[in-house]
């Protein structure tokens, strides 16, 4: 178990240099009389494979070229260098802002007497900050591009969050009944002063985070208490994996469903879409406390507190049964396919049946017995 | 008779016409003049009134170009109509040889005077009646004397005006005045009425126009009775090779023909007949007919040959191996004066030209097909909704303004698969297609001059003729529309280097937009640069 202080030390800006040799690359092509191109891997979901050794997805080896001479490559390469140019600007002002800033930032016209705007539709724009990241080997969050905030934190952790020009001390055991929310980017300025707790619980629903907070669980426990909100955000996942990084043991109590347990393996391996920053959001190391359908063997009152399952969850089991880095799992494909049969399913709010801190108990003893399914 | 039917509809066809020139021949003689007119005026282009005055302009064109061929001389023609009377007047002249005062009346006022008739040669005016006929035609119509003015170029010019005797097909000349003057050529001023002035594509703009496509070596100036001047400009100075008479194959010989030649031939012998008036035949020959043909007797008068016996004979040449006849007399106006002639009036984009080697049809009648075909410019005809498909149709150089819908150029156009040169909108397209019909015997479909008739290995010849400048065509557009995709990628990415290089600039700290731009503008210009023809 680590607890340390200071943690991160000041790193320094790797994106600047990366931009900058960027232009300068495509500079060298011009001056060789060569057509400028981009290349980098390829983001369609059939270059999304699973890395077997780091257990994340990643994207394959599968290349994509953007030439700037090719008539249909143009314009997208135009604005790759147009949105890289930005963002540059960006860092340099340090100032942030949304992908829906950026587009308003790009979308003006290529000249008086051209009947074309660099960028016409922010979906546009979106693709090529995708691109950028990919290009880049960097999150948006590094190229000063806000991402929406979703996720909430209690326990005791310290951050020290430069912004805006001050310095701000937080306390996460400071934060009262609505706890200290995540922000965007969780790198860029966030200092990691002290994180003293012994693990790291991650509760599907805000509803259930507010029981234990209210029960001081997360104080009891020595825990750093998070919800999600449903899916993790991106700053909600790169914070997982931060902590995980401080070797804090992971643990995730989702509802025993297939929306749950998506949930759960989304922080865990990575989701396709996000595949080409797999390594930085991902926190294969967490462990699924539950609900689980072997609850209900093993807690009988969770046996009246079933709900009958919906035709996406079936769906969403059968697809998660079809990836291999979920069916490799005896104990996951045996939740699943009860799921299937039983077509039931367990929310974790039912854990409050018998009484409203039985919650606590439940995780602890889980816990205590490592009673977890990978 | 009998053997006839067996040889096909379009054979036919072609015999009774030639033997309606004979009858028309036959009947004038018969007939009086007028009488003869009025009965024949239909076939001899003298109906509907935009036709024949038309057709009066050819009349008089086609003497000029012919005469002036036959003297060496490039011509420049002179049209003009104006209104008079609720007539029309057509002034015509040229700078031709003239007519020595003492033949004026011969030269002009006597029906089938030239008789280019059993002449075997290629010549424009080489059916029909000519420029008497158009002189009648104005007698007719208006009982007006035509006006004549002409020089041999000796210091004097006189004038006088005509008239021709129907009654005995002889010209009457009247108020004949002779004064010194330098002009040399041929002027003719007659009235006309059942004419009509128009600007169609049967009108004598379009004729002359076209008269002007097949014969660079020719000025012509128009002037409509609106004041209108429009000059076709000379574009070649090589005069057409004199045509040079030939004897007819046997191969292209009907029994019509050769009852004919054979009761117009001055030889003792049938044999001899034979040897004197047609190529390709000797001695030998005759011996294989002689064989061929037993119960016919080679030694007697040609004009007691017998409408079976010529059957027979004729049978026979199609029996006997022949030496291909010669196609010496044929006379293209040639590629390169085309491509002149069409540039100069059409101004086109695109020209291919095609002279195809000479073909016999009906088994022994030499001709040869010369197409062109022009995109843009002035080519095609200005259709209601934009540029149409213009073809033009020649016979020997002569245009060949009416009955498209009968002709064999038009049967091989329409039989052409446009799309396989990528022309599927031809119809819709501003392209002139040329044909010229080279023959010293054109199977045209009457008297009139107007169309040739569907003979298969005529229409073969034309299609392949076309298909050929299609191709080239073809090749041109889609290479064409390859050069614009290629121009409006061009423009596409030009579009993005002042902003690539700004942002380049930037990025990467070093250079100058104007010089990143410049250079980018190079790449994209060597990459972009038209592909060399």
């Amino acid at each position: 178990m680590v607890r340390g202080e200071n943690l991160e030390k000041k790193e320094e800006d790797k994106v600047l240099p990366k931009l900058k040799s960027l232009g300068k690359n495509l500079l060298n092509e011009i001056k060789s009389g060569t057509s400028p191109t981009l290349e980098f891997l390829a983001r369609g979901l059939d270059n999304v494979i699973y890395d077997e050794k780091n257990k994340i997805l990643v994207l394959g080896n599968r290349k994509e070229k953007r030439v700037f001479l090719s008539a249909s490559q143009a314009k997208k390469f135009m604005q790759t260098v147009a949105v890289a140019a930005k963002c540059k600007k960006f860092k340099e002002e340090n100032l942030h802002t949304s992908i829906r800033g950026l587009f308003y930032q790009l979308k003006f016209t290529l000249g008086e007497d051209i009947e074309e705007d660099l960028f016409e539709e922010q979906t546009e724009s979106n693709q090529i900050v995708e691109d950028l990241e990919v290009l880049l080997g960097t999150k948006r969050e590094d190229l000063n591009l806000s991402t929406d905030r979703k996720g909430v934190v209690a326990g005791p952790l310290i951050i020290k969050d430069k912004f805006a020009g001050t310095t701000t001390t937080i306390d996460c055991t400071k934060m009262g009944r609505s706890g200290w929310m995540i922000p965007s980017d969780v790198d860029n300025g966030m200092e990691f002063v002290k994180c003293e707790a012994d693990y790291v619980l991650v509760v599907e629903k805000d509803a259930l985070w507010q029981r234990l907070n209210e029960d001081q669980f997360w104080k009891k426990e020595n825990c750093i208490l998070i919800t999600p909100k449903g899916q993790a955000s991106r700053g909600c996942r790169r914070l997982i994996r931060k902590l995980a990084d401080m070797k804090l043991p992971i643990y995730g109590l989702m509802d025993c469903d297939a929306w749950g347990w998506y949930i759960y393996w989304t922080i865990k391996t990575g989701s396709m879409n996000l595949a080409y920053i797999g390594s930085e959001i991902s926190t294969p190391e967490i462990k699924f406390i539950g609900v689980t359908m072997k609850d209900i063997e093993k807690y009988p009152f969770l046996k009246k507190l079933t709900i009958k399952a919906k035709d996406v969850d079936i769906k969403r089991a059968e697809e998660m049964l079809s990836y291999p880095w979920i069916s490799m799992h005896k104990e996951w494909v045996e939740e699943l396919k009860k799921v299937i049969e039983t077509k039931k399913k367990l929310e974790q709010d039912a854990l409050q049946g018998p009484r409203l801190t039985f919650v606590g108990d439940y995780i602890k003893e889980k816990i205590e017995n490592k009673e977890f399914l990978p | 008779m009998s053997g006839k039917k067996e040889k096909g509809k379009k054979e036919d066809v072609i015999e009774k016409l030639e033997t309606e020139a004979h009858k028309i021949f036959e009947e004038f003689k018969e007939y009086s003049v007028a009488e003869f007119f009025k009965k024949n005026r239909q076939m001899l282009g003298f109906s509907g009134k935009v036709r024949s005055l038309t057709t009066v302009i050819h009349e008089g064109v086609t003497n000029s170009l012919d005469a002036c061929e036959e003297a060496r001389i490039l011509p420049n023609i002179y049209v003009k109509i104006e209104e008079a009377n609720n007539h029309l007047k057509v002034y015509m002249e040229d700078n031709g040889p003239g007519i020595p005062k003492e033949y004026v009346g011969r030269a002009l006022g006597r029906m089938l005077a030239g008789t280019k008739f059993l002449r075997f040669q290629q010549s424009r005016g080489q059916q029909g009646i000519g420029i008497s006929g158009a002189i009648l035609f104005s007698q007719i119509t208006t009982g007006k004397l035509i006006h004549i003015r002409s020089g041999i170029g000796d210091g004097k010019v006189y004038e006088c005006d005509l008239a021709i005797d129907v009654k005995t097909n002889t010209p009457k000349i009247s108020n004949f005045v002779e004064y010194p003057g330098n002009f040399r050529g041929l002027g003719i001023s007659a009235e006309y009425a059942e004419v009509k002035y128009d600007r169609s594509e049967y009108s004598p703009l379009e004729y002359l126009k076209a008269t002007a496509m097949a014969n660079p070596h020719a000025q012509i100036t128009f002037v409509g009775p609106d004041g209108e001047r429009v000059i076709f400009k000379r574009s070649s100075n090589v005069i057409p090779k004199k045509p040079t008479a030939v004897k007819p194959h046997p191969l292209g010989i009907t029994t019509d023909d050769l009852i004919s030649y054979a009761h117009h031939s001055k030889e003792r012998k049938l044999s001899s007949f034979l040897i004197q008036n047609f190529s390709r035949v000797s001695e030998q020959k005759v011996n294989e007919l002689k064989l061929l043909c037993p119960s016919i007797n080679f030694e007697k008068m040609p004009r007691e040959l017998k409408w079976e016996e010529a059957e027979q004979l004729v049978e026979a040449f199609k029996k006997i191996k022949w030496i291909a006849p010669s196609s010496e007399a044929l006379i293209p106006i040639g590629e390169k004066q085309i491509e002149e002639s069409l540039k100069n009036l059409l101004n086109p984009e695109f020209i291919s030209v095609r002279e195809r080697p000479p073909k016999v049809y009906r088994g022994g009648v030499p001709f040869l097909v010369e197409v062109a075909i022009c995109y843009g410019g002035r080519c095609g005809r200005q259709g209601k909704e934009g540029p149409e498909l213009d073809i033009k149709r020649f016979a020997n150089r002569a245009p060949l303004l009416f009955d498209a819908g009968g002709c064999a150029i038009t049967e091989a156009v329409k039989s052409i698969d446009w799309n396989r040169y990528g022309l599927k909108d031809i119809e819709h397209m501003p392209v002139t297609l040329f044909v010229n019909f080279v023959s010293v015997f054109v199977p045209y479909t009457g008297a009139g001059k107007t169309a040739i008739a569907s003979e298969e290995e005529v229409i073969d010849e034309i299609r392949y003729a076309i298909m050929e400048v299609a191709r080239d065509l073809g090749n041109y557009i889609s290479g064409k529309i390859r050069d614009k995709i290629r121009e409006e990628r061009k423009k596409a990415i030009m579009r993005y280097i002042k902003q690539i290089s700004e942002d380049i600039s930037y990025l990467s700290e070093e250079g100058k937009p104007g010089e990143i731009e410049k250079m980018l503008l190079e790449i994209v210009e060597k990459k972009y640069k038209k592909k060399l023809e």
